[in-house]
């Protein structure tokens, strides 16, 4: 009896879970279905979930018609450019805010903290002035530049930093180690953690940027993947059958790095939550 | 001891000078493109600013039309219906799916939390793409579903009520994922012993969340709220992609208000004193929430 109840319950439990994981990813299926299916039977009513058979006329048309490749090659500069600056810049400042001593280091650090919560697209105006100024619209740097001074990484890294041993630093510095050595080889390869959760943070931010690249791309080769889909769409309007491939081609990066490391992105999320 | 205290003094000196070259790539990035174009912004929006022609200095005559602007306050107040809809349920359903998360004790659960979290990975443009398609009046397959289970929902993103409800629930399938990973994380860190007292006291499972989870993960989810707060405040991309602001002006917020007067009207003067207001939002909400819901202990 106990054992059926059981059985019963954990079928209930997998019915619901089920379920729930469907609807909430169903937009993403409809979205890959929508993308390869022929146009007259895109828009029907009722919806045809099943094709009379697959197309790839609108991968193709995105794929020829517009500098597709060009822009994820953007995004990719871009976001990768953005973390790597990123993690070098408040590696050090959070090293020195951690474990180097000097006057006033707590006023600055809070000071940094402190500007987290100034939402930097309120920024956009001036901004585009200087960088008007400097010559760097329609530029990588134009987007990277403005978004590698995370306060949440200085955060994250100095509590990591913080937590390391005195111990281990105290017996390189007696050999003779500069902070910079002590930094390279004491601390960050026990860091790693901190670093890759970083890292996949400010990728993703820096990948979704939207507000400040729209206003600082105009040029069509120029455009990252979420400016690029803005423009589609504004060639395209209502042709779904095309955005939606646009759509599923611009996932498609994303959900391979996601079904390889699902967890390691998962686990790295979470430690940003755990810090800050 | 006067050897020491030179020595100290020397070695002082030098740490400093060393503490301060280290901040030193960072402090520059942060002063230049974060605290600079904020006061350079508020100097813009002193002026009737005309890069080609001369600028003028006007004062805050730009803020005080701003203030007599009809269309100024709808985009206010839209903005925080926006955020008003979209932060409860971004916080509420990353709540309950963290909880479902911790409760499931069944295979495939890796599959499940998958599906749940990766709209986060989606960019804002591919989000607004896929929900204005299954918003779509005629043949989209939200209004299509509801119908057939005999509801009449309303066009959502073609309703002049019903646009901005759309547009953060779509945001909220967006980021609830993210806000479930964060809460899962802060539940792990809540001893077990707790629970396990607690059940000794014969405590079901609404009195453990009740008296146990949701004290404790008060700092959290306080944490996420001005989060999620500051980001509503700020909401672009998908209102310039799903509704551009409409029906009429329905759905138009803060951030498109800005983006217009400034890029399509050329007003940057107007535009900047727009970002400070919107600026000056988001730091009263932070400072009221450090103030009343008690932070200080977070650094």
């Amino acid at each position: 009896m106990l054992r059926r109840s059981n059985a019963v319950g954990v079928g209930l439990k997998y019915f619901f879970y089920g379920v729930l994981a469907i609807i909430w990813i169903m937009p993403i299926l409809w979205m890959i279905d929508t993308a390869f299916k022929p146009s007259p039977e895109i828009f029907t009513v009722p919806p045809r979930w099943i094709p009379s058979y697959l197309t790839l006329e609108h991968v193709k048309e995105v794929l020829t018609k517009w500098p597709f490749v060009r822009w994820l090659i953007n995004s990719l500069v871009v976001a990768t450019t953005a973390t790597l600056i990123s993690l070098i810049v408040s590696v050090l400042a959070g090293f020195s805010f951690a474990r180097l001593q000097w006057v006033g280091r707590n006023f600055v650090f809070i000071t940094f903290l402190s500007s987290m919560f100034i939402p930097w697209q309120v920024n956009v105006i001036p901004l585009y002035f200087i960088m008007h100024r400097l010559n760097l619209l329609n530029t990588y740097p134009a987007i990277f530049l403005p978004i590698v001074a995370m306060p949440i990484g200085i955060f994250l890294l100095r509590q990591f930093f913080l937590n390391i041993p005195q111990s281990l630093e105290d017996a390189a510095r007696l050999d003779g180690c500069g902070s910079l050595r002590v930094l390279w080889h004491i601390i960050l390869p026990v860091s790693r953690p901190a670093l890759g959760a970083m890292a996949i943070y400010m990728f993703i931010f820096s990948w979704n940027e939207f507000f400040w690249s729209m206003i600082a791309l105009q040029r069509s080769n120029m455009l990252t993947l979420p400016i690029g889909l803005k423009a589609l769409q504004g060639a395209y309007d209502i042709n779904y059958g095309l955005l939606m491939a646009a759509s599923f081609l611009a996932v498609l990066p994303a959900l391979i790095i996601f079904l390889v490391l699902q967890k390691k992105i998962i686990r790295g999320i979470a430690f940003t939550a755990g810090k800050g | 001891m006067l050897k020491t205290g030179l020595f100290f003094g020397k070695r002082g000196h030098r740490s400093q000078i060393e503490g301060l070259l280290f901040i030193l790539p960072y402090a520059f990035l942060w002063g230049f493109f974060l605290i600079w174009p904020l006061a350079y912004g508020f100097f813009i929006s002193l002026h009737k600013w005309d890069p080609l022609r001369g600028s003028k200095f006007i004062g805050l005559a730009n803020y005080v039309k701003l203030f007599r602007s009809p269309i100024f306050w709808n985009a206010f107040f839209n903005t925080f219906e926006f955020a008003g809809i979209a932060v409860p349920l971004i916080i509420i359903l990353g709540l309950v799916f963290a909880l479902l998360m911790q409760r499931m004790s069944i295979r495939g659960g890796r599959f499940i939390e998958a599906s749940l979290f990766f709209p986060y990975l989606l960019t804002v443009s591919i989000v607004s793409l896929v929900w204005k398609w299954l918003f779509d009046p005629d043949v989209g397959l939200v209004l299509y579903y509801s119908s057939r289970l005999g509801l009449h929902l309303p066009t959502f993103l073609a309703d002049k009520f019903w646009a901005l409800p759309a547009i953060a629930f779509a945001t909220a399938w967006w980021l609830a994922g993210y806000r479930m990973v964060i809460f899962k994380a802060a539940m792990g860190d809540i001893p077990p012993e707790l629970y396990e007292s607690a059940e000794l006291d014969g405590a079901g499972g609404y009195k453990k969340f009740r008296h146990i989870t949701l004290p404790l993960l008060r700092p959290a989810i306080l944490f996420a709220l001005i989060l999620t707060t500051i980001s509503g405040f700020r909401v672009f991309g998908q209102v310039i992609m799903m509704t551009a602001g409409g029906p009429g002006r329905s759905s138009e917020v803060l951030a498109l208000y800005l983006y217009r007067r400034g890029f399509d009207y050329l007003q940057m003067g107007l535009a900047a004193a727009v970002g400070f207001i919107l600026f000056v939002i988001i730091l009263i909400i932070t400072v009221i929430s450090f103030r009343f819901l008690g932070f200080e202990s977070r650094l």
